[in-house]
């Protein structure tokens, strides 16, 4: 085989590779995006249940509440981008965050089994949300790399490829937690 | 649970009139195994004199010294073998019921062939399963079994010679955990990464045939320490929270140890590489020492304590 040969199929088999890796890149921050955005509708649903257990006593909140249906509402609408959905994500965290911690302050919420019962399942989903926005996170750095470094990053930019976006979880957010986490113990 | 002070204090008052008796025992028990092992030098050295004086090939004397190495091994366990039966049952029994009442201790069994081979921490084939001092029990409600365990395989050198290799050597520890989850994920200590560097230990990681996807995790000190692989990115997460993966890494500084641990079936497995047999007597050095005692102690109390340590009492609503 002549040598110019064996560099022209060099060449096409390492286009090849980086297409790939850059498809693949893509189809894993999109599928693990899917997977975040099914736990975020599961915790969207909980919302009309914990309006309705919560109304009747939270007479301060009522605007916090609303907050939470208008959320929710937006969050219902078809064909919303990712970027919005991650800004709902850290509104509806932070807002839940602060009807939970006001739930503290009304005994006879605290003792109904019926909150008690949303309050676990929150803490649950909660949780799988976090677990999920990581692994989010995690395949949206490893895509970003990929379309901003050298070679990899001329392919992306013939393809179209831009940055994505993660989920920021602003340190409001953070202190809630830890608030609640306080409570809890 | 005790902590580590006040199993010290039962060690040297409640066990102190065992430990002087075992510690007589001891003494007479090293000057024996002292005279022994020079009479048996003495023997090998007249036989490989014998030897030299007719020019025998290399491979004789390879022969007799493996003679020499095993028959020494056969005669120390021989000769150990009261001492250690009467040091496991006097200290390490109570020891254990003075750590938590409701552990019961084997000296002989050892935590199943099966259980361990669950755990997928070693993927290679095993062709020798040992082990003693099985611990099994609740803490605070949750089941726990650990035992010593020594996990070998064949293999033969390229002089089609055979020998075995050691897959695990240390303490196993199951447990139940306190998340609901449906996939695999192991984590295991990081080399690839400390000896290639991040580049090229990360290219080798993530084409580790013999493991699940390879999760990058969002703890720099973390990953440092340990790669994680996984059936699940997500679920991977769901399980190494932030604080678990703080308490894994507290715990593996104080064993000290290269530490393996596994998440399947709603199941925990850790593995401490100590590669070498635990809650055994020590011949040339005194009981009494504190550092003897403290190994015995905090090893136990490492092991009971990934409970606490780890949290896995803190159940998760889901599982309640």
């Amino acid at each position: 085989m002549s040598t110019p040969l064996v560099i022209f199929i060099i060449i096409v088999l390492l286009l090849i590779l980086m297409y790939n890796s850059l498809i693949s890149k893509k189809n894993q921050v999109e599928n693990i995006f899917g997977s975040v955005d099914a736990m975020l509708k599961k915790r969207y649903d909980l919302i009309p249940n914990l309006v309705a257990s919560v109304n009747k006593y939270m007479e301060h909140e009522k605007s916090l509440l609303q907050e939470v249906t208008q959320l929710r509402a937006q969050a219902n609408k078809p064909n919303i981008s990712e970027h919005e959905t991650i800004a709902l994500d850290a509104k509806m965290s932070s807002a839940l965050g602060s009807i939970m911690i006001a739930v503290e302050n009304y005994p006879e919420l605290k003792a109904n089994e019926n909150i008690m019962h949303l309050q676990a399942t929150l803490n649950e989903i909660e949780e799988q949300i976090s677990a999920a926005r990581r692994a989010y996170n995690q395949a949206v750095t490893e895509y970003n790399n990929t379309i901003e470094m050298i070679p990899t990053n001329f392919m992306a930019n013939a393809m179209k490829y831009t940055r994505k976006e993660v989920f920021e979880i602003p340190q409001a957010q953070r202190e809630n937690i830890k608030v609640k986490e306080l409570l809890n113990a | 649970m005790k902590n580590i002070s006040e199993l010290t204090d039962f060690y040297y008052k409640v066990l102190y009139p065992d430990l002087q008796h075992l510690e007589q025992q001891r003494k007479a028990l090293k000057k024996k195994i002292t005279q022994a092992a020079l009479g048996l030098t003495f023997v090998l050295l007249l036989i490989m004199g014998f030897l030299l004086s007719y020019n025998m090939p290399v491979e004789v004397f390879v022969f007799v010294g493996l003679g020499y190495i095993s028959i020494g091994g056969f005669l120390y366990k021989y000769m150990t073998k009261e001492y250690t039966f009467d040091f496991k049952q006097k200290i390490i029994e109570p020891l254990i019921h003075a750590i938590d009442e409701q552990l019961s201790y084997s000296a002989q069994a050892y935590v199943p062939r099966h259980v361990f081979e669950h755990s997928d921490l070693f993927t290679s084939r095993i062709d020798r399963f040992r082990g003693n001092d099985y611990i099994q029990g609740k803490i605070d409600g949750i089941p726990i079994e650990f035992s010593d365990l020594h996990v070998e395989k064949k293999e033969r050198t390229q002089k089609r010679q055979e020998y075995w290799h050691t897959i695990f050597r240390g303490l196993f520890i199951a447990s139940e955990f306190n998340k609901k989850f449906h996939g695999k994920t192991v984590v295991l200590p990081d080399r690839a990464q400390n000896t290639f560097g991040d580049m090229l230990g990360h290219w080798l990681q993530s084409n580790n045939l013999h493991r699940d996807a390879l999760v990058k995790m969002d703890s720099p000190e973390f990953e440092k320490e340990f790669v994680v692989y996984s059936t699940d990115q997500i679920e991977a997460r769901y399980i190494l929270s932030h604080s678990l993966m703080q308490r894994i890494l507290n715990f593996k500084h104080k064993s000290k140890h290269p530490l393996y641990v596994s998440f399947i079936a709603n199941r925990i497995y850790l593995a401490i590489y100590y590669d070498k047999d635990l809650f055994e007597p020590s011949v040339f050095h005194s009981l009494l020492e504190y550092k003897i005692a403290m190994e015995y102690i905090q090893t136990l109390h490492l092991a009971v304590g990934i409970i606490e340590e780890l949290k896995l009492n803190k159940k998760l609503w889901s599982k309640q």
